[in-house]
């Protein structure tokens, strides 16, 4: 292992920060794929991406409780919270881009790479050298420049480690309120638990939760609750078959789960504002989309800051995106070969900044591009 | 956590092997009772064969989505809209009902009617049974509910009492998972051990619940002399809520959620989708497939699907049941069938309060005490519908959070049913088919379109209130299940024929409720909207009063419990007074019905007598001291006829 790259608790709070942006940087491609799929179809395959993103949901709130509890303060509105799709993934992994794909095999190949089991062939190899060539808004290491991690296990391991040397050093590293702390009672339909963070053993619970939900660190295809990781219930829909308790990773034994690629919207990869027809309707619809995702973002903002209870409200919200999702991705996208709309996940500035709010239609917002 | 279902399980049994085999337990039906007595009895370690009159295919969620799709594309939305139509094992359904033509019966659906009422009743035939559709609701039993003749010289007395119950309805509260707080449930004398919280905390009341509640809670109403004030209470539910750190010493719960023969996560906590009846989307309402799922992870519950009990046959020497004749159908479109065996030590007729009955009938087995199918219990429903004075969020929440039970118990019983009254979040669903009838009418009588069309629809729908008065209905022998080979189904089964009159009793209940329902309208500032209509099929007059009533799908009654083989089918056990191994157990076994839906205490009559089963059995398979007298040699209770 080379020297951590987490010396102190401001190096601690902008890993954390980091693990923050990664965990919401795989919803919306995971909320594309499972929405672009048609009602009433492809059941399998809806509810296994549907998993996979309600429990990245658990997860970045997870990673707000351990931000709290040291003290941090979570924000999911700060400018590039929302990755420019296609975007890197946050902890640098540089050898694939993640877009906003309809359901499709790519789509799937991309959610195997995010969720790949992630052990490095050596503990040198977990920090390595980003290339040069890259897009530099993308965070890798937030603390050593120039360097990503091998994959999001290694990401999570560096962070424990740092996190266990941080809190020997400084006993007062828990010193968040935990009035701020998100309890169990606020979140279900998913696997696994929240975890209240208000001390080392209980941070590293939570941030190895994430990881082995994610893609089975160390603890093969089942985690000890039974419950598949991430990286093998997307597997299953490559391999045509569900997985059961003692199967091995390559071949599935359990029922066969049966997808229909064609039964999908077969929505713009990547869409922009700026595919959208000016002064369109859809358009309005896109950019009402964004405000709300926006709005979204905001409040849980507030209920990481202290306001648990608001997650409640946020539910209704996410049922309104499902709405917001439908009215896009049923129509298709004006001068694009038959591909639909969907959500452009381009994040206005959030209420109560200097930032104009609205624009006009189809007008390119000022998201960066890779 | 998702409810593992094993793959194979419902078709790994050949129904020709398992005719030469001697099982512990046969079981007539895999609903809520088959389920909790195959999961306990197989748990101890016996052996257990269930006959299930629908298809048996694995439970998936997928295959339950075909159920959720169904329903979606279907025009009626009433309560066997998901579950597709069996000849072979045909169900009830509400849009059959017909006004009834005196002393001309309606034989033109499934349930032959006799009248001179006409009742919408219904019951699902598939694997789960009734719990596929139920509601949820999950109110215990007063405990005067089970003392009526002594206390109030109306109905009957159990052999039991609700203590005798309590230890079962808390287990019942686990296998369904109840979402409830203690605080709102202990009234009108039902009490809960000092420790005692339910699995999951209580669903919180829905805004139309708290908006009605403003102006109703404190309420003054005198009744038999009496002052009492009413409250909107929120309702125990069989639906996923917030788990309670504190349940079981502080073991605490984890959630059912949806079951499935592959990993799934969905259904641990309700979404306060609109239509838990006739079917929950997610699976967050408790049905018995997720105990049937238990069961046979044992892999000692085996299950034979497409089987309709035929003939229940008997040894009258040792007045035993030998075997259930049942007819397999080889397909669920054509009629062709194999008629097949099944044989155990102990049998369980746990079809429901109709079938049971009917299977026994036709049987030839009329019951000593001659009761067999008389009885007959439902609950009578009287609506009310108004519209309140300002928008109040109708169509929000599950289908019923809240409602009053402060009139579900006391003197005045002597005189008049009780009721329970639920404030419907689905507005006038129930009574006038909102809101499609409010679209349909916005659009042909409105022109409207768009966004007004939108528009007006919240208008119209979100201040409708609907009341239901969930009236007792008393054990009448006259009210009764019978069979005649005049009506017979595709498999050449007699079907169930059902004669059934309100009795006056519950009819001055319904003529009270209407006038309280106009009462608390008139608090809530609301316009009474109720009409009823004398072409309606359950129209009712008592008093020159006419009232629509309807069914509650809370069968019951038709093989009333008792302490005496004179007057009753089944003892406190559910055991035939008549065949020492024959248990006919759910709500037939019910002698009163109250003011509760039946499922719950359905659910914890059936775990006592599971109880009841596995001692027999440890007694009956325990070394036999042979000695002519074959009484001293059956280890008894002391109850036994044999």
């Amino acid at each position: 292992m080379t020297v951590s790259t987490i010396e102190n608790r401001d190096d601690l709070i902008r890993y954390l920060e980091a693990a923050l942006a990664l965990e919401h940087a795989t919803l919306p491609p995971y909320l594309t794929a499972y929405y672009s799929i048609r009602s009433t179809t492809n059941s399998d395959a809806a509810h296994i991406i549907r998993v996979a993103a309600v429990e990245e949901m658990l997860h970045l709130t997870l990673v707000a409780n351990v931000l709290n509890a040291v003290g941090g303060r979570p924000d999911l509105t700060r400018p590039g919270f929302v990755p420019s799709y296609p975007a890197y993934l946050p902890d640098g992994e540089d050898d694939f881009t993640v877009d906003l794909r309809p359901f499709s095999p790519e789509a799937v190949e991309t959610f195997c790479k995010i969720e790949r089991p992630g052990k490095a062939p050596s503990a040198d190899e977990r920090l390595l050298s980003a290339p040069a060539d890259r897009a530099p808004l993308l965070v890798s290491s937030p603390t050593a420049e120039g360097m990503r991690f091998y994959s999001i296990g290694e990401f999570y391991e560096e962070i424990t480690e740092g996190l266990e040397k941080v809190a020997a050093d400084d006993p007062a590293l828990f010193r968040g309120d935990p009035a701020r702390q998100v309890g169990p009672e606020y979140f279900y339909s998913g696997g696994g638990t929240m975890i209240v963070v208000t001390d080392l053993d209980s941070a590293r619970r939570a941030l190895q939760f994430i990881a082995a939900q994610g893609e089975g660190l160390d603890s093969g295809i089942y985690d000890a609750e039974g419950e598949l990781a991430h990286y093998y219930r997307f597997r299953q829909l490559q391999l045509g078959r569900y997985y059961q308790e003692g199967d091995e990773p390559g071949t599935p034994t359990g029922p066969p789960l049966s997808i229909s690629w064609d039964d999908v919207h077969n929505v713009k990869v990547s869409a922009k504002l700026a595919d959208y027809p000016p002064g369109s309707e859809l358009a309005r619809v896109a950019r009402e989309f964004n405000a709300d995702y926006g709005a979204l973002l905001a409040l849980l903002t507030q209920a990481f800051d202290g306001r648990p209870a608001l997650l409640q409200d946020a539910v209704c919200d996410m049922f309104r995106l499902r709405d917001g999702f439908n009215r896009l991705i049923c129509n298709p996208l004006p001068g694009h070969d038959g591909l639909h709309a969907a959500p452009t996940f381009e994040i206005e500035p959030a209420a109560g900044s200097d930032q104009p709010a609205a624009r006009d239609a189809g007008e390119p917002t000022r998201a960066v591009t890779p | 956590m998702y409810e593992k279902f094993p793959e194979g399980a419902a078709q790994r049994t050949d129904p020709a092997v398992a005719a030469d085999d001697l099982y512990d337990a046969v079981i007539v039906g895999g609903g809520i009772s088959g389920a909790l007595i195959a999961a306990r009895l197989s748990q101890a370690g016996r052996r257990v064969l269930i006959l299930e009159a629908g298809p048996a295919e694995d439970l998936t969620l997928r295959g339950y989505e075909d159920y959720l799709n169904r329903f979606y594309e279907a025009i009626s939305k009433d309560n066997q809209a998901p579950y597709p139509a069996l000849p072979n094992a045909p169900m009830p359904r509400g849009t059959d009902v017909r006004p009834i033509v005196p002393g001309a019966p309606d034989a033109s659906a499934y349930l032959v009617q006799n009248g001179p009422f006409a009742t919408d009743t219904t019951y699902t035939r598939v694997l789960g049974g009734t719990t596929m559709h139920w509601e949820g609701k999950t109110l215990r039993m007063l405990p005067e509910d089970f003392r009526m003749r002594s206390l109030y010289g109306e109905g009957a007395d159990w052999p039991l009492s609700y203590d005798d119950l309590a230890p079962y309805y808390s287990e019942a509260e686990r296998e369904i998972g109840v979402s409830a707080d203690v605080e709102d449930q202990a009234y009108l004398g039902i009490t809960f051990d000092d420790d005692y919280v339910f699995p999951m905390k209580g669903l919180p009341l829905s805004y139309l619940d708290r908006t009605v509640a403003k102006d109703i809670d404190g309420m003054e109403v005198e009744l038999d002399g009496v002052q009492r004030r009413l409250r909107v209470r929120p309702f125990p539910q069989g639906r996923n809520g917030i788990a309670n750190p504190d349940y079981d010493g502080g073991k605490g719960y984890v959630p059912q959620g949806a079951v499935s023969a592959y990993q799934v996560e969905v259904g641990e906590r309700c979404q306060g989708n609109n239509n838990c009846v006739p079917i929950c989307p997610v699976q967050a309402k408790y049905n018995a497939g997720k105990t049937l799922a238990v069961a046979l992870r044992t892999g000692r519950v085996d299950l034979v699907g497409q089987a309709v009990a035929h003939k229940v046959h008997i040894d009258e020497r040792t007045r035993r049941v030998t075997e259930i004749e049942y007819r397999r159908y080889d397909r669920p479109d054509s009629p062709g069938f194999t008629t097949m065996r099944a044989r155990g030590r102990l049998f369980v007729l746990a079809a429901n309060a109709v079938e049971n009955p009917r299977l026994m009938l036709a049987s030839g087995l009329r019951g000593s005490s001659g009761l067999m199918g008389r009885n007959f219990m439902d609950h009578a429903y009287l609506l009310a519908w108004g519209l309140l004075p300002e928008p109040a969020g109708t169509f929000r929440g599950t289908v019923c959070t809240g409602g009053i039970a402060d009139l579900r118990g006391g003197r005045f019983r002597s005189r008049q049913a009780a009721f329970t009254i639920d404030i419907h979040n689905d507005g006038w669903g129930w009574a006038r088919g909102a809101p499609m009838t409010d679209l349909i009418s916005l659009v042909d009588s409105g022109s409207r379109y768009g966004a007004s069309l939108r528009q007006g629809l919240v208008d119209r729908v979100s201040r409708q209130l609907q009341l239901a008065f969930m009236v007792e209905v008393p054990a009448d022998p006259s009210n009764r299940i019978t069979v005649s080979p005049d009506f017979i189904d595709a498999l050449g089964n007699m079907r169930p024929v059902l004669t059934y009159d309100i009795p006056e009793y519950t009819m001055r209940g319904v003529a009270y409720a209407r006038q309280l329902s106009k009462r608390i309208f008139a608090r809530l500032g609301a316009e009474d909207h109720t009409a009823y209509n004398p072409n309606f099929w359950g129209y009712a007059v008592h008093d020159g009063e006419g009232y629509e009533i309807r069914g509650g799908n809370h069968l019951a009654g038709t093989h009333v419990m008792g302490r005496d083989r004179t007057t009753s089918v089944v003892d406190a056990d559910q055991r035939c007074w008549d065949y020492g191994n024959l248990y006919m157990v759910g709500g037939g076994s019910m002698p009163t019905v109250g003011t509760s839906n039946v499922t719950l205490t359905i659910a914890a009559l059936c775990l006592r007598s599971a109880r009841a089963m596995l001692a027999r059995l440890d007694s009956e398979t325990a070394p036999v001291n042979v000695t002519s007298n074959r009484r001293d040699a059956a280890p008894t209770s002391g109850k036994a006829a044999w």
